[in-house]
């Protein structure tokens, strides 16, 4: 058994699932509510390997809403992420992964501190913040992706910003060691990490990123766009390829004009369908076969038996391991959006 | 991203501490000592198959009772019992009730899920700002509690056919008393440093579980441990 742990875009988004869902007695409430909720498991699915392997799997929803983080309620966040984890352990679910903002604010807050939650200890080993296969996922984008829109990664420059984050600087190994890009332009704020990052690739260029974007042919964003950033489309390459591997996903409707590609990234497609209805709610294109790269990690997991947390603390995601789970995607009919 | 903000260092000998704690601490005294008479009463009267297990029950919550009124001991303070009798009155006439009419489910409900459920949400939130003395004795009571709660679980579940509607209308007219509960302490609770939707969330989930144990569905679960909170 594998499971997801997921949340809703925001608090209108939760009051009108919990509507359509029939749970009158959440639907209309206000924030308080929800912090008070508990977590919930509201799907039980099999999902189908393209070798024929079936697994089953629940979906958790952890009641968290961002605007908890909008409005200072920080430790009702960070409740929310701590319990739906404990519930999952509780569930027997062998191997869970975090999704959305949950591993942001695990990581955030350092939750791997506090392993008591009432009266479980939690086993961090059944949790995974999939962002092997996420980094794995949006580095397929950019290489599938860069020639179907006359780029030749041979002689572009990719800039990757939120370069020193976890997905980001695995994104930036990658590019490195198993692509011939010209030029790779890192983009973050904490000079001091990017500097680290720079020496231990031994390639890349350190720059603002007001620099950075008119020189970029493909630009990976695994931040999202910070607030207040007036960037000038008309400056930007054409064609130019935006990888939004952020969350949630905003970069299309800042950057839409001719010429600008805008791929939603960290997103994959099955070859199967999947017969739940979780990816309704989240607004998939194709709700049945597409969903976040990081849940499909806890399901290759459970494919492949590996009960472990892959993918766990900052910075440790290697070529090796995106190699691994990026043979066992291939392997169980998962394909890297393109569209 | 915001910062967690460092919990605040609690003052416990200040007199607003004190006063707050004279009503919390009289509540948690109060309700040992009512578990402890619910549970007997029960082995006397309605499940006296389960006598030797409900007076060990019993006895544990005499013992908890004793370790909380040294906890108000320790920091000086007199427990408000008159106040503690009028909040748990309603759940305690409910009881009352439910034992002279021999409804059973009914009296499972209320003590050892609703009243069980309530401690463990409350210790537990507690614990983290508690004072070094009373988390030490606290820490020892909610293992306990869970077993409490189990003993209740284990029948439900066992006897859930026939007890399932009797649970329905028990958890409406009672459940809606806990939140009415949780409002009226909300203010001296968080003096303590323990805040309403935590306390709420804890309860929801060890409540929800425990339904969940005894044979509702997620669904059911949902709906139930939710009852009357919109309008509380």
């Amino acid at each position: 058994m594998f499971g997801l742990i997921g949340h809703l875009t925001s608090l209108e988004h939760a009051q009108s699932v919990a509507s359509d869902l029939g749970y009158p007695e959440y639907a209309d409430q206000d924030l308080d509510f929800w912090c008070s909720a508990p977590p919930q498991i509201v799907d039980h699915f099999k999902v189908v390997s393209a070798t024929g392997q079936t697994i089953e799997g629940k979906y958790v929803e952890s009641c968290f809403l961002p605007e908890m983080l909008a409005n200072r309620r920080i430790k009702a966040a960070t409740r929310k992420i701590l319990n739906a984890m404990a519930h999952a352990q509780k569930s027997g679910i062998n191997i869970t992964a975090l999704g959305g903002f949950s591993s942001i604010i695990f990581e955030n807050f350092k939750l791997d501190q506090i392993k008591r939650v009432r009266n479980l200890d939690l086993d961090f080993k059944k949790f995974t913040t999939g962002n092997t296969h996420t980094a794995y996922v949006i580095c397929k984008q950019v290489e599938e992706a860069a020639p179907k829109h006359g780029i030749d990664l041979a002689d572009a420059t990719v800039a990757v910003c939120g370069a020193t984050g976890d997905i980001g600087s695995a994104v930036c190994r990658w590019l490195s060691e198993r692509t011939k890009v010209r030029d790779l332009l890192l983009v973050a704020r904490n000079q001091e990490r990017l500097n680290n990052l720079q020496a231990e690739l031994k390639f890349g260029r350190v720059l603002p990123m007001d620099q950075a974007l008119p020189q970029a042919d493909v630009v990976v964003w695994v931040a999202s766009l910070p607030k207040g950033l007036d960037v000038d489309a008309t400056m930007l390459k054409q064609p130019c390829l935006m990888v939004d591997g952020g969350y949630p996903k905003n970069i299309d409707t800042t950057f839409a004009r001719p010429g600008i590609h805008v791929l939603k990234g960290g997103i994959v497609e099955h070859s199967l369908d999947i017969d739940w209805h979780i990816m309704n709610i989240v607004n998939m294109d194709v709700p049945g076969r597409q969903l976040f790269a990081c849940f499909a990690e806890s399901m290759l997991l459970e494919f492949e038996k590996l009960h472990t947390n892959f993918s766990w603390g900052r910075n440790q995601i290697t070529i090796e391991k995106m190699d691994l789970i990026g043979e066992a995607s291939v392997r169980h009919g998962f394909r890297p959006l393109l569209t | 991203m915001p910062t967690l903000e460092a919990s605040p260092v609690m003052d416990f000998q200040s007199e607003t501490y004190k006063d707050a704690y004279s009503r919390i601490n009289a509540i948690v005294i109060e309700g040992e000592f009512e578990a402890n008479d619910n549970y007997k009463s029960l082995a006397e009267h309605l499940m006296s198959d389960h006598k030797d297990e409900l007076i060990k029950l019993a006895k544990m919550e005499n013992r908890h009772m004793k370790g909380f009124q040294a906890c108000g001991k320790n920091l000086s303070v007199t427990p408000d019992m008159p106040f503690a009798k009028d909040f748990f009155s309603q759940l305690h006439g409910n009881f009352q009730t439910a034992l002279a009419e021999g409804n059973v489910v009914t009296c499972l409900l209320i003590q050892s899920l609703i009243i069980e459920t309530f401690a463990i949400a409350a210790y537990n939130i507690y614990i983290p700002v508690a004072d070094d003395f009373a988390r030490k004795i606290t820490e020892g009571v909610v293992k306990d509690e869970y077993l409490h709660l189990n003993f209740g679980e284990e029948w439900l579940k066992a006897n859930f056919e026939t007890a399932k509607a009797e649970l329905e209308e028990a958890n409406r007219a009672n459940l809606p008393l806990v939140w009415k509960m949780l409002n009226e302490v909300e203010k001296d609770a968080a003096v303590l440093g323990m805040e309403k939707d935590a306390l709420v969330e804890d309860f929801m989930i060890t409540y929800g579980e425990a339904l969940a144990n005894i044979g509702f569905t997620s669904r059911e679960v949902m709906k139930l441990s939710a009852q009357g909170l919109a309008s509380a």
